[in-house]
């Protein structure tokens, strides 16, 4: 049982890295098939498309950067060594990864769902390109409440 | 500062100036046209028809231009890159040269030309795909050793035909056509050899025959399962010599394929430069007559409407006297009851804003230009949100670059990558207080230079981050009631005194107080803030009660509307948590920026070629972070604009000021 507190925080770091990953991914995906469609009918609009593609994009990051923090705190990157850690301290790094990891997945999803419709509104009206980013933006607010959250519990969680 | 004052001009003139006048209206730039009331397509035809045959001159000629561009253009090899011509490399001229060029071009000769260059494409294409269809063909044929004319035409006897029969029907079919085995001579089954490799189903055969049996043994095979292939024509010689000649002619029309491109090419090399020109000519004209057309028309004079900004009046004026005195132009301030479209103009500091409340919706001509108001606070927020000083830096200089490189950057593009360069200088303050320079650039590989960094470090969200989040809300709550002020001065404007009181300051002591308070309480401020902002939450919260109960009838509702009016400070809540965002996202650059670094250090811990592997991934890496998180920075702060803020005081709503302009996309004119 001496290393079942690495094993949870690492558990934590994959889960933050991996879900909203994943959410990126298929976000990401949905809105690429869009502005593929709208890209077919006018190739001009590929910069703005790529800029509301890439809008779900951030969760991963988000998921990684957290996955980062986690590994820093246990000590795994550089030669220094891991810390060591009781099974408590495991579990609740583990909790710090879940908003980001649950957040981030379904987020992502969603953002991409909203901006593949945006890219069919600039198709329409290209001039509502502000309107088109605020709309994934709303649903980006509680992917970064989430990594606010998870930040601040890791950075409130002892170790070593 | 703010919206423009626009004039509405009447513009009378006799018919002889028409055309000179139109161009003066357009190359101001400054005129956008208002329909007349009696416009109605009837009424047009009947007395503007000089308009309308110059309009449809424009649209044809237009229609010959849209079918050069859609043709030549894949085949173009464009001397100015598109960026380039973006930002401002065009060649410049004046609209006599292009009308001119336009005399001198005759764009049909060029349709001509480029259409018989296409036909000439398209059949040799055709050809050529019949052509490799007529091989493929001939490569299942190598088993038939006979002229293929026996197949075609046949001879005075015999006759031949090919097809496929499925593999197990071989058998079959071979003991069928036995039954004809009394003529053994006039019949015989030739069968491909299979190679089992490639589809083992289908087998072709040829079956020769004589004429007088014809019926019944095609009788027969389609029984068993044959199906006859059909044989071109043209085919005559042996299966290995038409091969011969099937290769020779793709060959051929091959090169003749190339040849066509070429000459495409060479068309679109010679042609597009004139008619790009030409394109922003027509488009231009096109534009001014579909304008023009608004006006109203007598016999001999026309009369045009449009809005004008007071600023161009006098210039516009000068440009229609020199051209005539028959003119009678007449300026006027617009009616209490009419609409004016919306321009903004602010000065050099806030126009790099104004792109900002365009996206999102122009104000109204009389309301406020929240322009102004939104530059300082968007300023600050996207500087926190990127909040790196190295980041700042490669920003700025790419800036000072382009500007340096492209001397002829048009306005509207000069003035978006101005608001980047303004940002650059917060991004830079905010990044030297919170010490990032590319992330954790400075610790991790010059940490001589660390006490310096750290003396110019006011904030220190790795470690404190409760203290950023502390000023992000605070800043939250600046920005919330600075717009809940705006709200309340435009209603006074308006003599609305009660709602400004009861709508706006109400919730602006409310939230102050209980600001006051929480804050006196935590100790951060002398403690008779306490009691103060007591009072003010209060007092605010008395006002909001009473005012949601105004025009609800009995005192039951009165009290149930106050409750809930209370319950809505819920949003307040969540409008001022939702700054947050801007700890998290400046965080967020921090971290990437010190991962990089950190990989980077890892990769150069690799013998021998790490250095090289680490100098890479950090450039890439810091690359893709400062473009990842401009991105974020600017989407997210502009997010706290438009719903945070203007949700307190602005709808927008008006519609933008769009004059009659002169087309263009690959030209600069100039006047």
């Amino acid at each position: 049982m001496e290393y079942l507190g690495l094993s949870l925080a690492l558990f934590g770091a994959a889960l933050a890295a991996a879900l909203s990953g994943i959410g990126s991914a298929i976000g990401i995906g949905v809105a690429g098939g869009s502005a593929a469609g709208v890209m077919t009918e006018d190739p001009n609009k590929f910069g703005s498309c790529l800029i509301l593609q890439a809008l779900p994009g951030t969760q991963g990051i988000y998921g990684l950067l957290i996955a980062f923090f986690v590994l820093n705190k246990l000590g795994l990157l550089g030669g220094a060594g891991a810390v060591a850690l009781n099974w408590n301290q495991g579990l609740q790094i583990f909790a710090a990864c879940l908003p980001i990891a649950l957040v981030g997945w379904y987020s992502a999803i969603w953002q991409g769902r909203t901006s593949a419709a945006s890219i069919q509104m600039i198709s329409k009206k290209p001039e509502a390109m502000g309107k088109a980013i605020i709309l994934p933006a709303m649903v980006e607010t509680y992917a970064v409440l989430a990594l606010l959250t998870s930040i601040l519990m890791l950075m409130g969680i002892q170790v070593g | 500062m703010g919206v423009a004052r626009l004039k509405k001009s009447e513009l009378y003139y006799h018919k002889s100036v028409h055309a000179q006048i139109a161009a003066a209206l357009q190359e101001s730039q400054a005129c956008q046209i208002i329909s007349t009331e009696s416009e109605s397509e009837a009424k047009l035809r009947e007395s503007g028809s000089e308009t309308l045959a110059l309009l449809s001159k424009s649209e044809e000629k237009l229609s010959d231009i849209r079918y050069l561009m859609r043709s030549l253009t894949p085949h173009f090899v464009d001397p100015v890159p598109s960026l380039d011509r973006m930002l401002g490399e065009r060649p410049e001229v004046s609209m006599e040269d292009l009308s001119k060029l336009s005399d001198q071009t005759d764009l049909k000769v060029i349709c001509e030309k480029t259409r018989a260059v296409e036909q000439r494409t398209a059949q040799t294409r055709l050809e050529l795909s019949q052509a490799r269809a007529d091989l493929a063909l001939l490569e299942n044929l190598g088993f038939f050793q006979y002229q293929l004319s026996v197949i075609t035409e046949g001879t005075k006897t015999l006759k031949a035909v090919i097809g496929t029969v499925k593999a197990e029907s071989v058998n079959k079919l071979k003991a069928a056509l036995g039954d004809f085995s009394k003529f053994s001579s006039d019949v015989d089954l030739t069968v491909a050899e299979i190679d089992e490799k490639a589809n083992p189903q289908e087998i072709y055969a040829a079956l020769i025959y004589s004429r007088k049996l014809e019926r019944e043994i095609l009788d027969v095979c389609v029984k068993n399962g044959f199906s006859s292939v059909e044989i071109p024509s043209h085919f005559q010689a042996t299966v290995a010599e038409e091969k011969k000649i099937a290769v020779a002619k793709i060959a051929e029309l091959e090169a003749a394929e190339a040849a066509a491109l070429a000459d495409m090419k060479a068309l679109a090399q010679e042609n597009m430069p004139t008619v790009q020109k030409l394109s922003d000519y027509w488009t231009s004209m096109n534009r001014r007559w579909q304008e023009i057309a608004k006006s109203e028309n007598t016999e001999t004079t026309v009369f045009t409407k449009f809005w004008i900004p007071e600023t161009e009046c006098e210039k516009l004026k000068s440009r229609i006297d020199s051209i005539s005195s028959d003119v009678e132009l007449v300026f006027a301030d617009p009616e209490p009851g009419e609409e004016p479209p919306t321009l903004l103009r602010n000065g050099n500091l806030a126009r790099p804003f104004n792109i900002l409340t365009e996206l999102y919706s122009p104000p109204t001509y009389r309301g406020i230009d929240p322009t102004p108001l939104l530059a300082p606070f968007f300023f600050i927020f996207f500087g926190m949100c990127l909040g790196d000083a190295g980041y700042a830096i490669v920003l700025a200089g790419t800036i000072w670059y382009v500007f340096r490189k492209y001397k002829r950057i048009p306005a509207g593009i000069k003035d978006f990558i101005k608001l980047f360069a303004y940002c650059s200088v917060s991004t830079l303050i905010y990044g030297i207080i919170s010490g990032s320079f590319f992330g954790n650039f400075i610790d991790s590989f010059v940490p001589i230079l660390v006490p310096f960094k750290n003396s110019l470090m006011l904030v220190d969200p790795m470690t404190n981050p409760m203290q950023v989040l502390g000023i992000s809300l605070l800043l939250g709550v600046v920005h919330l009631m600075f717009g809940l002020l705006i709200a309340a001065y435009d209603k006074i404007r308006h003599g609305e005194f009660v709602d400004a009181l009861g709508a706006n300051i109400s919730w602006f002591l409310f939230i102050v107080g209980l600001c006051f308070y929480g804050v006196g309480l935590g100790g951060m401020l002398p403690s008779h803030f306490v009691q103060i902002g007591q009072a003010m939450a209060i007092l605010g919260a008395v006002i909001i009660f009473i005012y949601a109960g105004k025009g609800k009838a009995g005192i039951f509702n009165k009290i149930i509307s106050g409750f809930l009016a209370l319950y809505g400070s819920t949003s307040y809540l969540g409008d001022i948590l939702s700054y947050s965002r801007l700890l998290a996202l400046g965080f967020g650059s921090a971290v990437i920026g010190m991962v990089i670094n950190l990989l980077g250090g890892l990769a150069a811990d690799i013998p021998y070629i790490g250095w090289l592997i680490g100098i890479v991934v950090i450039i890439g890496g810091h690359i893709f972070s400062i473009l990842i998180n401009i991105l974020g920075s600017f989407v997210h702060p502009l997010r706290l604009q438009y719903v945070e803020f203007f949700g307190k005081f602005y709808n927008g709503g008006g519609e933008s000021f769009a004059p009659l302009t002169l087309s263009q996309e690959f030209v600069t004119v100039k006047s």
